[in-house]
């Protein structure tokens, strides 16, 4: 009975053993390896690859502001120019047909936004940047550029979508395209005003937008004779007219009643989607300078009548002309 | 027997109990041994530059200029005060020009849409300032501007085209010198609204020429007598 239980204490210690001598084994291990260097030297490689690019810093500055300002404006000018050269304005338009040739008014619009590009860009090398001396590259690929290709050549059919023909109203397309910039120029200028440091440069940009928005607004006038201000605010400023509640409907610039097809026998006429409504522009949009994105439509629509619709958004992050950008880039 | 037993017993659980604590006592030196580089790598980064290890992101947010304050100063605030009052008179001159009479339904709406866009500026400008806005309108300004909105209505639209460019270089004046960023975003909010009032209301009087529609020749800004 005592030798069985000798062997049985032998054998319990040598168990307990056994776990002691691992759980130390596994500590001593994890400190000795803790101690150790870490460093596994340079990975060896194969082949030739190259380094990770070191992104430039994205300083955002006064000189960057005026810079995109004059970047905007050289884009609305270089647009002018562009109508002015294929003598887009020249035309009749059948949407508005009491418009004449309105050539040298746009080309007045056009000298005001150089001499504020020089102004801009003078403020800006005062600023210790360097001018810029093209139009704003954001503005003229995701904007511009796609609103005179749009127009004037439509786009080609794909896979999954029919051809959309040219504008059926060019002249219509640029002109309402003159007041988005116009309108954008006024914003633009108006929304620098927060985020540069120096009253200086608040007055100059301001000093441009002004001009801005009453051209915008002498703009709209011709487009839409009589439309001084938004329908909402015409109603609020009738108190007598004001037994219902109901707004008066956003005149438009669709001349042609959408197709209803046939009815009652006959032969049936093809159905025509009906055509994105432009809007009319009106002189004064709302009682304080608005920031908010510019809605333009324009051109011929698609197979279902949508016509091509853009946002045109004060600069932002995007669309900065930072310090290592430059017009030779792009 | 028992009391050997029992001793055995006792002994093998003591040194059981000692084994457990001996094992979590290594395990928990040997983490913490293991954790040293890590500490001290971190505690030399942090405390041998003195500068976050993200200099790109650093450098991306770090102004270089010194940015102004955005709520009014002392003197902003005399600024944005005259600024009221110009509004404000703006609201009593338009309410005569209405009070008047004699306008067609269009002008009416203009004029009208004119008049509480001033009022809304003056609120706004009230709502910045809270109580060191003035609330209420130059008497002076009003006193000498009075007559050219009580005429005719062509002369009430030509008084009124006047008042609203003189209106647009007095903000050009305040934008010169407001240096609080809430008071000049404002301000340019109300002048860029406002420059458009001068060319609906030169197309309102039958106004053709494009250099008086554009309000090329800007008048003097306005004085506000304390």
């Amino acid at each position: 009975m005592s030798a069985i239980q000798d062997q049985n204490s032998t054998t319990k210690f040598g168990r307990r053993g056994l776990f002691r001598i691992g759980g130390l084994t596994a500590a001593s291990a994890v400190a000795i390896a803790a101690c150790g260097k870490s460093e596994a030297g340079e990975t060896g490689n194969i082949g030739v690859g190259q380094d990770t690019p070191t992104l430039p810093a994205p300083v955002i500055d006064n000189g960057v502001y005026l810079r995109t300002l004059a970047g905007i404006e050289q884009s609305i000018a270089a647009a002018y120019e562009r109508m002015l050269n294929a003598d887009m304005l020249t035309v009749a338009s059948s949407t508005f047909p009491d418009i004449s040739d309105l050539s040298s008014l746009v080309t007045q619009y056009s000298e005001h936004h150089t001499a504020a590009a020089a102004t801009l860009n003078d403020l800006a090398v005062a600023q210790g940047a360097e001018r810029w001396e093209c139009g704003n590259t954001r503005l003229d690929s995701a904007f511009i550029d796609v609103v005179f290709d749009y127009v004037l050549n439509g786009v080609v059919a794909t896979d999954s979508a029919k051809a959309i023909a040219a504008s059926d109203d060019p002249t219509r397309d640029m002109l309402n395209l003159v007041h988005t910039l116009e309108s954008l120029s006024a914003a633009s200028c108006q929304g620098v005003v927060p985020q540069v440091s120096e009253p200086v440069i608040r007055a100059a940009a301001t000093a441009v937008g002004v001009v801005s928005a009453r051209q915008a607004a002498l703009m709209a006038l011709l487009l839409n004779p009589g439309g001084y201000v938004a329908s909402s605010d015409a109603e609020n400023a009738r108190p007598a007219d004001t037994t219902t509640t109901s707004l008066a409907p956003t005149p438009t610039q669709n001349i042609a009643e959408p197709g209803q097809g046939a009815e009652g026998g006959g032969d049936p006429e093809p159905v025509t989607a009906p055509l994105t409504e432009i809007p009319l522009p009106v002189a004064i949009p709302g009682q304080f300078g608005s920031l908010a994105a510019i809605v333009y439509v324009g051109g011929a629509g698609d197979e279902n009548g949508v016509r091509l619709k853009l946002n045109f958004e004060t600069p932002s992050l995007n669309s900065y002309a930072y310090p290592f950008d430059s017009c030779a880039a792009g | 027997m028992t009391d050997r037993k029992t001793e055995v017993t006792e002994s093998a659980a003591a040194s059981a109990r000692l084994g457990r604590r001996a094992l979590l006592g290594a395990g928990v030196g040997g983490a913490a041994i293991s954790l040293l580089p890590l500490l001290a790598s971190k505690g030399g980064a942090s405390s041998s530059s003195g500068e976050p290890t993200t200099t790109a992101a650093a450098t991306a947010t770090t102004p270089t200029t010194t940015a102004p304050p955005r709520r009014p100063t002392d003197d902003d605030i005399g600024l944005l005060g005259s600024a009221q009052q110009v509004e404000l008179t703006a609201r009593a001159l338009y309410d005569v020009a209405i009070a008047t009479g004699d306008w067609t339904d269009t002008e009416t709406t203009v004029i009208t849409t004119i008049r509480e866009a001033h009022e809304a500026a003056a609120q706004a400008l009230a709502g910045m300032l809270g109580g060191d806005a003035p609330g209420e309108m130059s008497q002076s300004l009003y006193d000498s501007l009075v007559s050219g909105f009580k005429g005719s209505a062509a002369s009430r639209l030509e008084a009124a085209y006047e008042f609203e460019s003189a209106a647009v270089a007095t903000h050009h004046e305040l934008l010169s010198a407001l240096v609080g960023i809430d008071g000049a975003t404002l301000i340019a909010a109300i002048q860029s609204a406002e420059a458009r009032h001068g060319t609906v209301l030169a197309d309102l009087n039958g106004q053709t020429v494009v250099s008086t529609l554009l309000v090329e020749d800007e008048f003097a800004a306005l004085v506000v007598s304390a």
